[in-house]
Order: C-alpha cells, then sequence, then structure tokens
C-alpha cells in the first residue's frame, strides 16, 4: 500500500516546476503587456512632462472635463440600471414563460449582439436611430408616426440605447443560466399558493439570482466604461464620454498626463463600483 | 521662363519613364506609411504603388495607414522618434499632416530631400515653406491641398450665406437646421470653429502668421461666448461622414464638410447631384498633406523617386484632381494642362479659384490651434 501510494506521489512532486513553466508564458505576457501598462499609467498621471510629481493633470483633467465626467458616471449608470432590469425580464421570460414557441424563440433571438463588436453597432445605431434613419422611417410608413414629429436619438440616449442593445445578451445569459439551475420546487411552491409570476420573479426568483447578476452587471459596467467607438460614432461632443476626451487629448496635444488621470478617474469609478458590490456581498453573508 | 518650366515636367517625366536604375538593383520594399483616411491608403496602394512598381521592377511598394487626422501624423513621428538612435528607419516616404510636419522637422527626423527631386521646383505655395508657422522648406512636399466649405441643400436654402455673420443670422431663423461636428469629431468641424475665430477675434491674420502671443488668444472670450449662443441653435453631427449623412437625409440643410469628400460621396452616389457648396467669408480654412522622407529611411534613393513620381503634374492630375477631387499640391498651371476643361472646371463650379484666392485660408500656428481647440472645450462645450 505504501509503495503503491509513492508511485503515485513521485511523478506530482517532479512535476511542480512544470506547471509554473506552463504558466509563465501567459503571467509574462499579462505581467507585461497589461500590469506594466497599467502602473505605467498610474504613475504617468501624476507626473508632469519633465518627470517632476505634480497633480496639474488632474487639474486640466477636472478643469475641462468635470462635466464630461459626470456625464459618464451618469449614461453608464443608467445603462447598467437598464440593462439589469432587462435581462431580469428575459431570463424570467426564460424560466417562467408559458407559451413554448414564444420561450423558445426569445432563447434564439435575444444572444444575436453578443457577437456583434461595438464599433459594428455603433455604425449600425448612426443610420437605425438617425431623426430620419430607418426606425423613424419604418414608423413613419408604418403610420405610427408623424414625419414632422420625429426625434433623432444621436446623442446620449443613442450612446444608452447601444449599450443597453449591446450588454443586455452577456448579463442576460448569466442570468437565465442561473435561473435555469435554481431549485425550481421553490417556484413550484410559490405558484402552489397562489403567487402570480410577475411576484415569483421578484421575490423568489431574483433574490437568489443576485450574486450572478451583480457579476454580470459591474462586468458590464467596466466594458462600458471603457468604450471609446460608440460615444464618438453615435453622439455629438457635448457632452461626451471620458474615453473621448482622453484620445482628443492624446491626438491633438500628446497631453498623456491628463489622459492618464483622466484613466485614473475612471480606474477610481469602476473601482468604487467594484468595491460597493464586495461591501454589500460581505454584509449579506460574506457571499460574493 | 515658360521654357524652363516646360523643361522641368520635361524632365520629371523622362525620370518617370526611365525605369529601374542601378541604384535600387536588388528587390526591396519601400514602405509608404499615411496617416488620413482610407482613401489615402487606397490612393498608395491602388493608384501610386502599380505606377510605380511598374517603372521599379525591383522595388514593392507597402503602403500602411496610421488613422486619420492629426493622431494618424502622431503616430508616424512616435514611431520615427522610437527609432532615432537606430542606423535606418523602417518608414521610406510619410504623408502625415501640417501640425505635425513642423515639430519632425524640428526634431530632425526628416531628410531636406526637396532639392534632389525634379518636383520640387514646381511648388511655389506658402504652404510648401511653412506649416503653421514652422518653417519647412526644402522638407516637404504638398500632396494635396484640401479645403473645408459650407455644403447645403439648394431645396432647403434659397439664398446660401456669403459670410459667418451671415450664416448667424440664417441659424437663429432656422434653427437645428445648420450641422457641424464640434472638434472632438474631425476636421471638418475643427476648421469650421476655426473660421468662426477668425470671422469673430479681433487681428484674425496674427493668428495665421505668428508668433504666438497669449494676449491675443485672451481676447477670445466674446468669440467663444457667442460661439456657444450659436451651438444651441444648431445640430452637433457625428464626425465628417455624419454631417455628410445628417444632409443626405436631410436632417440638416447646411453643413461644414470637406470638399474632396462632398464630391468623392456625390460620384459615389451617397449625396444628391443637387447639393451646393459655398466657401464663406472672411474664410474657412483648408490644409495640405506633405510628402516626407524621414532622415534615415531605409531606402532614400527610391523614396525619393516615389515623390518625384507622385509630384509629377500627369499624376497630379490623374491621381489627385481627376480621382479623389483634391486641389492639386503642386502649382495649378502644371496641371492643368493635363487636364480636359471639364474635369477641371468640375473642381471649381461653386467654388471658383478666386473665391480661393481670397477666402481659403491656412490653419492658425501651432500655439494658436491648440489654443482655440482648448478655449473651445473650456468656453463652449463646459
Amino acid at each position: 500500500m505504501p509503495k503503491h501510494e509513492e508511485l503515485l506521489r513521485a511523478p506530482v512532486k517532479e512535476s511542480r516546476i512544470l506547471p509554473l513553466c506552463l504558466v509563465a508564458p501567459a503571467l509574462l505576457t499579462v505581467l507585461v503587456l497589461f500590469v506594466y501598462p497599467l502602473c505605467y499609467s498610474l504613475v504617468t498621471a501624476f507626473v508632469d512632462k519633465g518627470g517632476q510629481p505634480t497633480l496639474g493633470n488632474f487639474y486640466r483633467a477636472f478643469e475641462f472635463y468635470s462635466v464630461d465626467i459626470g456625464f459618464t458616471v451618469v449614461i453608464v449608470t443608467l445603462s447598467t440600471f437598464a440593462v439589469g432590469v432587462l435581462a431580469i425580464a428575459i431570463g424570467g421570460y426564460l424560466t417562467l414563460g408559458e407559451c413554448a414557441p414564444a420561450v423558445a424563440l426569445l432563447r434564439w433571438v435575444y444572444r444575436w449582439p453578443l457577437f456583434i463588436p461595438f464599433v459594428v453597432a455603433a455604425q449600425c445605431m448612426r443610420t437605425f436611430l438617425a431623426k430620419n434613419g430607418l426606425m423613424n422611417n419604418s414608423l413613419v410608413s408604418l403610420g405610427l408616426l408623424d414625419p414632422q414629429s420625429t426625434v433623432g436619438f444621436l446623442d446620449w440616449r443613442g450612446i444608452v440605447i447601444t449599450f443597453v442593445w449591446k450588454q443586455l445578451p452577456f448579463v442576460a445569459l448569466l442570468v437565465s443560466g442561473a435561473m435555469a439551475s435554481l431549485d425550481r420546487t421553490t417556484i413550484e411552491a410559490a405558484r402552489n399558493l397562489g403567487a402570480g409570476r410577475l411576484r415569483i420573479l421578484v421575490e423568489i426568483v431574483v433574490p437568489q439570482v443576485r450574486p450572478t447578476l451583480m457579476v454580470g452587471l459591474i462586468l458590464s459596467f467596466v466594458t462600458m466604461m471603457s468604450v471609446l467607438s460608440v460615444p464618438i460614432m453615435v453622439s455629438g461632443e457635448s457632452p461626451t464620454m471620458i474615453t473621448v476626451d482622453m484620445a482628443f487629448r492624446i491626438n491633438n496635444y500628446g497631453d498623456y498626463g491628463a489622459a492618464n488621470a483622466l484613466g485614473f478617474i475612471s480606474y477610481a469609478l469602476t473601482g468604487a463600483a467594484a468595491w460597493i458590490y464586495l461591501r454589500r456581498g460581505i454584509a449579506g453573508g460574506g457571499k460574493p | 521662363m515658360m521654357g524652363r518650366r516646360i523643361a522641368t515636367v520635361a524632365a520629371a517625366l523622362a525620370a518617370l519613364m526611365l525605369g529601374p536604375v542601378p541604384a535600387i538593383a536588388q528587390k526591396a520594399t519601400l514602405n509608404v506609411v499615411t496617416a488620413g483616411d482610407q482613401n489615402m491608403v487606397d490612393y498608395v496602394k491602388d493608384y501610386l504603388a502599380p505606377i510605380f512598381e511598374k517603372n521599379n521592377p525591383n522595388v514593392t511598394v507597402k503602403a500602411v495607414g496610421t488613422g486619420p487626422g492629426d493622431a494618424g501624423s502622431q503616430k508616424i513621428a512616435e514611431k520615427l522618434a522610437a527609432q532615432k538612435t537606430n542606423p535606418s528607419w523602417d518608414v521610406d516616404v510619410a504623408v502625415v499632416h501640417q501640425k505635425m510636419a513642423g515639430d519632425m522637422v524640428r526634431e530632425g527626423l526628416l531628410a531636406p530631400y526637396v532639392k534632389d527631386v525634379s518636383t520640387g521646383k514646381l511648388t511655389t505655395s506658402p504652404t510648401a515653406k511653412s506649416a503653421l508657422g514652422q518653417n519647412v522648406e526644402g522638407y516637404v512636399i504638398p500632396m494635396f491641398q484640401s479645403q473645408t466649405a459650407i455644403a447645403y441643400n439648394p431645396s432647403m436654402v434659397q439664398t446660401p450665406p456669403k459670410s459667418y455673420a451671415d450664416l448667424e443670422a440664417w441659424v437663429k431663423a432656422n434653427p437645428k437646421k445648420f450641422g457641424h461636428n464640434g472638434i472632438k469629431g474631425g476636421m471638418s468641424g475643427v476648421a469650421f470653429v476655426v473660421g468662426w475665430i477668425y470671422a469673430n477675434a479681433p487681428n484674425s491674420d496674427k493668428l495665421m502668421a505668428g508668433p504666438y502671443d497669449k494676449a491675443v488668444a485672451d481676447a477670445w472670450g466674446p468669440a467663444f461666448a457667442k460661439l456657444k449662443d450659436f451651438n444651441k441653435q444648431v445640430t452637433i453631427t457625428p464626425g465628417n461622414a455624419g454631417t455628410l449623412d445628417m444632409l443626405n437625409r436631410g436632417e440638416i440643410a447646411m453643413g461644414p464638410v470637406w470638399v474632396d469628400m462632398f464630391y468623392t460621396w456625390m460620384a459615389d452616389g451617397k449625396l444628391p447631384p443637387t447639393m451646393r457648396l459655398a466657401l464663406i467669408g472672411p474664410g474657412m480654412p483648408g490644409q495640405p498633406m506633405y510628402y516626407v522622407i524621414p532622415a534615415k529611411a531605409a531606402n532614400g534613393a527610391a523614396a525619393r523617386k516615389f515623390v518625384e513620381m507622385a509630384t509629377s503634374p500627369q499624376v497630379q492630375a490623374e491621381g489627385i484632381v481627376k480621382k479623389f477631387n483634391w486641389y492639386p499640391g503642386i502649382d495649378a498651371q502644371h496641371v492643368k494642362a493635363q487636364l480636359d476643361e471639364k474635369t477641371w472646371n468640375k473642381l471649381f463650379i461653386d467654388v471658383s479659384p478666386q473665391d480661393l484666392a481670397a477666402k481659403a485660408k491656412p490653419f492658425p500656428v501651432k500655439e494658436y490651434f491648440d489654443a482655440i481647440l482648448q478655449g473651445y472645450e473650456k468656453q463652449v462645450m463646459n
């Protein structure tokens, strides 16, 4: 018996270096291509062109872009909220829906935007949401809208619509997966006691999938914070999101300092979002 | 005088037809790196490269794009600066905007090659000597001149404005029917804002001639305040193409555009042929793009031949004017002889040569340019 155990153990001992070697390329890639640039940009946010420590970059960032920083927070928060509500609605219908063909159709359709890059989504929305764009023209030709009263959405509303359209399937996928793996007896029990579907969704299903929902929303928040193509292509300039300002600072003035300061501010915002989520997780019993 | 010009042209043509020269005997790759939109890359790849490769079978032209706007030029400058200590650099010919060209000359990144190419004498335009106040003489040959103007839909605008003041009055009467893309979505909006400052700020000539004086820039407050009011009555469009798109869909009646883009979209059927252009006073800016050769280009000799070919009257006529609707980079009289009357006139239907002479302005010198953009960010957008 001991002999047998030794045989089993021996190769494990020897191969301890092997996993390290296997992991090394990936680790190195992460260090060189992610951790190093991250630290570099954090440091340069606090350094002026001559290499001296300064807060001037942050002063400039707030002097020029305080409106845009606020606007970015509002737009991304609003989009995240809308994504959450709609993802629950989709997941809920997939779990509790009773019309089998409708459920099958929804299941088939809702994932499509997942495979479309942001830049393509932005390009489509640009012609779709315009004042005389595809959406309004269709509504007019259906007689639902008067040609004189059409409104274009190529501003902050366009950004929110594009973000929600693009991020919704991702969160809905996570949420509906979590909902599908719930113990259905809780749902059946509630149903037996006479609860409606909406009530089952809000009071039984959503609380159980909340951790998954939150993970999906935090990831969406971070993704949307970093998108440049959508605000640049869908919306005009004032106000705009800070990614556009970062690009503008670099491209027009070669001012990496203020751009990095704006980057630092966006890390801080996503960091704050993550922190709020973690704190609530701990307060709720330590489950992330 | 005339005889000498003809001789120069003849020399340029002869140089074109001579074919491979011993200097570039092995098969070399000529890296042509261009800033600007995709059409710039297409121009090099689909038009210039085949002509050059036909005459120089030992050279393969590789066209690389670095993206639109000053950002594209900045990438080229950064790439060269990063290789500064290397014995040879992997960019042979670059096409850059005005703003970076001055910086690149100052930092010693470019070769003074104009004296080496016969077509260097065909350009007498002031932009070949000075780029936004920086001396670039001898280092650059303009590839083309582009110009901004106000495009309008005649069915919605009966009497097009002749000046910024006219435009202001029109916008008051027709709110949201004028659209521009501001300063963050492309250069046509930037040009419109610069023109606004030329029209509404005192001493606008100083902005184009330099040198920089902070007191001049500090006097722009009222001009920006007026622009902020004006912006409340206009539609902000998403980008250069966004303005043209909105014109096409009838959402706006007027907007600033690049002349070459306007004609190209029209030729492609993306804009109704009824649309017209007006170059409003006191003037709107335009800019050239420059052919430059890096100081340590790996294939310096081939690079010079390439630029010589690209700035020859034939290529300027066929490629720049006829195919891409740009104004030629070399002096117009050399190019006109190569084209039929109809093609030549097409370029000047709405914007006459007299208009161009009086109202086509350069962009301001770099410090003023930055001050205008920063002032707009701070006083108009905030």
